[in-house]
């Protein structure tokens, strides 16, 4: 039986959604601002749309997860963010219980 | 102004004030960077429909602002969408009913004006539809914006989900068919020990309803006349409804009474059983009072009047076979309506005489 695209597409971005959280706070444990976080996940297969990216990062950074600062960078301001203390210890929490969830899933695939 | 400062406008207008300027200086940023970076590819600047592609790609500004936005993105969410469809499902199925009730009484009533019958009906339940769900979105809206969970949707008990059933149509024939199947997957399950004061609580609070009408401080437009062939039709009640005012009043009141003490102590089986055979025995007397006199209400339609009016005689099927075939005149109207009172009465009497039983039976079991 062929494979519906617009199903694998819906069911892919799902799949998708809950680890994007984990792969923007592991990779801002090195400062980055938008532009260049957005390079740096696609560089490694993640890509996300900026219409995403950028309300996420305002809203892990009122979550305390985030410490953001404006900066000049090539001639222009720049927001630079990072992971705050209380990002860290997220981080590590949620890379824990996503390597569980690996885990129970390579077992059961 | 160019571009870039026209799409940042109407992502701006979209925002809070505090944030706005925020938010804007880092999508400005954002939207230099890919300019440059595509200027660096192709190794010329951008033309507009190039830059103008990129803003696409970005996304509509309402979007990109909406994405900012604190609150919840939409204002039934999926928490609460099934409430609300319920809801929404439940009374469109009661709407629908009420008009089609009130579409087949005018067409009994006048079928000169049929058309206007059902157009008027289709106008009311439609605007009626689109107000009861603007009023759901509204309730779930608000609950979605303050994050309210009422107790009834996050404490729901197994037993009070009867009613959900009957959301499906289908089921309500089942449920008035009294089958047992249909008993056993309609019918709310009653615990012996449960608390049974939602009931008593109804009760009490609908003869509450009946007795403020009795007593004139109620009132419900369009229980006195109707309309027939286009001339108002009053309704008078008969001779027997003002001797029989006191002992009405005497047995509501006394329901009631047994109502507010049900509530009060609910496992008081037994002295309900008692007072509900005593009350159930004073209805029955006064049904039968109210069958003897057998003339109940008039109608009066300019100088024409007619007698809803019967006896005994009239309690069998062949008569009730020809509700409806009645002429659609005053006389038509009121012997239809003697009928539907003739076996409005005999049910009354029948489901007092049950009451009895059923709560001798209680009382006999404790």
């Amino acid at each position: 039986m062929s494979l519906d695209p617009d199903l694998y597409e819906s069911m892919r971005l799902e799949l998708r959604r809950g680890s994007l959280v984990l792969a923007v706070l592991a990779c801002l444990r090195t400062e980055r601002y938008g532009y260049t976080l957005r390079q740096a996940l696609a560089a490694d297969g993640l890509e996300m749309e900026e219409s995403t990216l950028y309300p996420l990062l305002r809203r892990l950074e009122s979550q305390g997860l985030l410490n953001s600062e404006w900066r000049e960078e090539e001639k222009r301001k720049k927001r630079f963010y990072v992971l705050s203390p209380g990002g860290v210890s997220m981080l590590a929490a949620l890379t824990d219980e996503w390597r569980g969830i690996n885990a129970s899933l390579d077992k059961i695939l | 102004m160019d571009m870039i400062d026209r799409y940042l406008n109407a992502v701006a207008a979209q925002l809070p004030q505090d944030e706005r300027a925020d938010i804007v200086a880092e999508l400005r940023d954002l939207i230099l960077s890919r300019f440059e970076a595509k200027e660096e590819d192709l190794g010329r600047p951008l033309n507009e429909d190039e830059q103008e592609a990129i803003l696409r790609e970005i996304g509509h500004p309402l979007v990109v602002a909406a994405r900012y936005r604190k609150g919840p993105d939409s204002l039934v969410g999926p928490e609460l969408f099934p409430y609300w469809l319920f809801g929404v499902k439940a009374g469109l199925l009661v709407l629908g009913a009420v008009y089609a009730l009130t579409l087949l009484i005018r067409l009994i009533s006048g079928p000169d004006a049929a058309g206007q019958a059902i157009a008027q009906a289709f106008h009311g339940f439609f605007g009626a539809g689109l107000t009861l769900i603007g009023a759901a979105t509204l309730a779930a809206a608000i609950f979605e914006h303050y994050g309210i969970r009422p107790a009834f949707l996050t404490r729901w008990r197994a037993k009070d989900l009867g009613a959900f059933g009957l959301a499906d149509p289908a089921a309500w024939g089942a449920s008035m068919a009294g089958t047992e199947t249909a008993k056993a997957t309609w019918m709310p399950r009653r615990k012996p020990k449960a608390w049974p004061g939602g009931e008593y609580l109804f009760s009490f609070l609908a003869t509450g309803m009946f007795v403020l009408w009795w007593v004139g401080v109620l009132h419900f437009p369009g229980l006195r006349s109707f309309e027939l062939l286009g001339d108002d039709v009053t309704i008078t009640g008969s001779l027997v409804w003002y001797a029989l005012f006191g002992p009405i009043l005497l047995y509501a009141v006394a329901q009631m009474a047994v109502d507010l003490a049900s509530l009060l102590r609910p496992h008081a089986v037994r002295m309900r059983a008692a007072a509900q055979i005593v009350i159930a025995g004073g209805g029955l007397w006064l049904t039968w009072l109210i069958f003897q006199a057998g003339q109940w209400f008039r109608l009066t339609r300019g100088e024409e009047t007619a007698w809803i009016e019967g006896d005994w005689t009239m309690l069998n099927f062949d008569t009730l076979r020809t509700l409806g075939d009645g002429a659609r005149d005053l006389a038509g109207v009121a012997g239809t309506l003697s009928v539907v009172m003739v076996w409005a009465l005999a049910v009354s009497a029948l489901s007092m005489a049950f009451s009895v039983l059923a709560n001798l039976r209680r009382l006999a079991r404790g």
